[in-house]
């Protein structure tokens, strides 16, 4: 299930077209990884280190929040796939039929589509690192000084990949179709992002940064933000960033955590 | 989970379900061991519940249903030994048959290289093998039928449960589906519980017949004992039809109407040769005259009234 769960996330085994849409997703989201690191690369060789670090460069922190965007939209087209096209064509009778429960079922498919995300997350941050390290004028320096920023982009990156696989799912759940989940989902973090924006600057105070909390492509990145130790450039803005970091990474588990229990509920007694 | 040789697939003992007031199944019990057997019952009548049961999907509210001796409902790992081929459609249109087939054998348990042989071989039992890399959206509906089949017989069974086979196929795809599942007993000995309202089907399919009436089982037992021949003759005429019953009626025969030709009591030879003689006296062309046998339908219809 597992392997077949990664295999209908990147179209394997499908026509040319179900391969278009993830592989786009995950190239859109390795140029701009590679495009970061070209950038730092030639800042550094060319005006030197001392002033590539006055001109605030995107580092890795600043990755997430850039891509965090392309990231939602990614899960909200393809993660859908994996369960609405199963009910719609009725397949998952034939799976209940076989020595797999629910659970089973609905695990497989999180963890497959949570392994090609936390992949799409982490192979442009990777390619960044990469591109860093042989741009520095001693690559060994620098990766003795930088190599803590490999836990935190792989951590970073996972917290974001769980955040939206979960989300995507759940919303799919309700839904035999791709396209109502998608809308949905895209409407979702699309709306809430000016919509907490503007009633939290109007509101201010401590109900302005709750408020500020619920723009929901924010919640990974705050997580992003307390594991780097640094406000990035998307959330410098938001006055959720001045909570305290067990507040926000809290917050992180609850969009998490509940969503996926109200997905492993809804699938848990599913019979034919 | 193998077979017990002597032990029943089998074995329904007093099965109840209620959902609420409604009672879908009422203390039904039977066995099946080897062989080819079918469940008659109009709709409602509790196929599919009692099917559900065995598979472990359901829970009766009283009774137990085993499985290769196992209850199924207290362990997933019997699913791995039995197939299941649904009535309605639950074929993934993008991805080729050979594809599905392997996957399908995998989530039963089958390792990777093994599963993809299975694959290949059922794909041949049911004459698919040239088409196996074809996306099965582009399939007919006697294709998808048969690849239906395939993923209930993909992971080597020891029992398949077939619901309704033949639904929606012409007349020559229902031919070629019951020969394909007297096929799948004969080559791969795997025993079939076949699930249908279409009693010739059943007839000249299953070796034993389970008849569920409104939840109640009416009849359990050989076909060959629903089917055996009766104490009468049939006869069917071209013409004069009229004129035959009127001969047979003056020679003290008994004679009745039995849709498109006539029942005589009696199948000794003294029966024959006044049949014969009316026959003569009628100028009556005969089609055919055989001693009569028991139709499926006439259980419904005694069960009816």
């Amino acid at each position: 299930m597992f392997k077949n769960g990664l295999r209908i996330a990147l179209g394997l085994g499908r026509g040319g077209k179900a391969k278009v849409l993830p592989f786009a997703f995950i190239t859109v989201l390795a140029v701009i990884g590679l495009i970061m690191a070209l950038i730092a690369g030639a800042v550094n060789r060319y005006v030197g280190e001392v002033i590539a670090d006055q001109l605030n460069l995107p580092s890795h922190s600043d990755y997430n929040g850039i891509a965090s965007i392309i990231m939602f939209v990614f899960a909200a087209v393809v993660g859908p796939e994996l369960l609405c096209r199963d009910r719609r064509d009725r397949v998952i009778n034939l799976y209940l039929v076989r020595p797999l429960t629910g659970s089973d079922y609905i695990a497989c498919r999180w963890a497959s589509f949570l392994t090609v995300m936390t992949a799409a997350a982490w192979l442009p941050q990777l390619i960044l690192f990469i591109g860093l390290s042989m741009s520095a004028p001693v690559p060994a320096e620098y990766l003795k000084l930088h190599w803590l920023d490999v836990p935190r982009f792989l951590g970073a990156g996972f917290a974001m990949a769980a955040y939206a696989t979960t989300l995507a799912l759940l919303t799919a759940s309700f839904t035999s179709r791709r396209a109502y989940a998608s809308v949905f989902l895209v409407g979702l973090f699309l709306i809430s992002t000016p919509f907490t924006v503007g009633l939290a600057s109007q509101i201010g105070g401590a109900a302005g940064q709750w408020i500020s909390m619920f723009n929901l492509t924010n919640i990974p990145v705050h997580v992003n933000d307390v594991i780097f130790g640094e406000v990035s450039e998307i959330t410098k803005a938001a006055p959720a960033a001045e909570l305290a970091a067990s507040v926000r990474v809290g917050w992180w588990f609850a969009w998490t955590i509940i969503p996926a229990t109200i997905l492993w509920a809804r699938y848990r007694r599913l019979t034919p | 989970m193998q077979p017990v040789a002597g032990e029943p697939l089998l074995a329904v003992d007093h099965v109840t379900k209620r959902y609420g007031k409604v009672v879908a199944l009422d203390d039904i019990s039977f066995n099946i061991t080897d062989g080819i057997t079918g469940i008659l019952g109009e709709n409602g009548a509790g196929k599919s519940t009692i099917i559900k049961i065995l598979l472990g999907l359901l829970r009766p509210t009283s009774g137990t249903a085993r499985v290769l001796g196992t209850i199924a409902a207290d362990s997933v790992l019997v699913r791995g030994r039995v197939g299941y081929m649904p009535e309605h459609d639950c074929l993934p249109g993008q991805v080729s048959a050979a594809e599905f087939l392997t996957h399908m054998a995998e989530v039963s348990g089958l390792p990777p290289d093994m599963a993809r042989t299975r694959a290949a071989d059922t794909l041949r039992h049911v004459g698919l093998f040239e088409e196996r890399y074809r996306a099965i959206g582009g399939y007919s509906t006697g294709m998808k039928q048969r690849v239906k089949l395939c993923q209930a017989l993909v992971h080597d069974p020891a029992f398949v449960f077939l619901d309704e086979p033949t639904a929606g196929l012409d007349p020559t795809g229902r031919e070629e589906m019951l020969a394909l599942i007297r096929k799948t007993h004969r080559e791969f000995g795997i025993s079939v519980l076949f699930s249908s309202h279409l009693m010739a089907d059943v007839e000249r399919t299953c070796d034993r017949i389970i008849v569920l009436r409104a939840g109640r089982l009416e009849h359990a037992g050989e076909v060959a004992q629903f089917t055996k021949e009766t104490d009468t003759v049939f006869i069917e005429v071209d013409t004069n039809r009229e004129q035959l019953v009127a001969a047979l009626e003056r020679r003290g025969v008994i004679v009745t109407a039995d849709g498109g030709g006539l029942t005589v009591q009696g199948s000794d030879q003294s029966v024959y040769d006044l049949v014969r003689d009316a026959l003569v006296e009628a100028e009556a062309p005969l089609r055919r005259i055989a001693p009569r046998r028991r139709e499926l339908n006439e259980l419904f219809e005694r069960g009816a009234a």
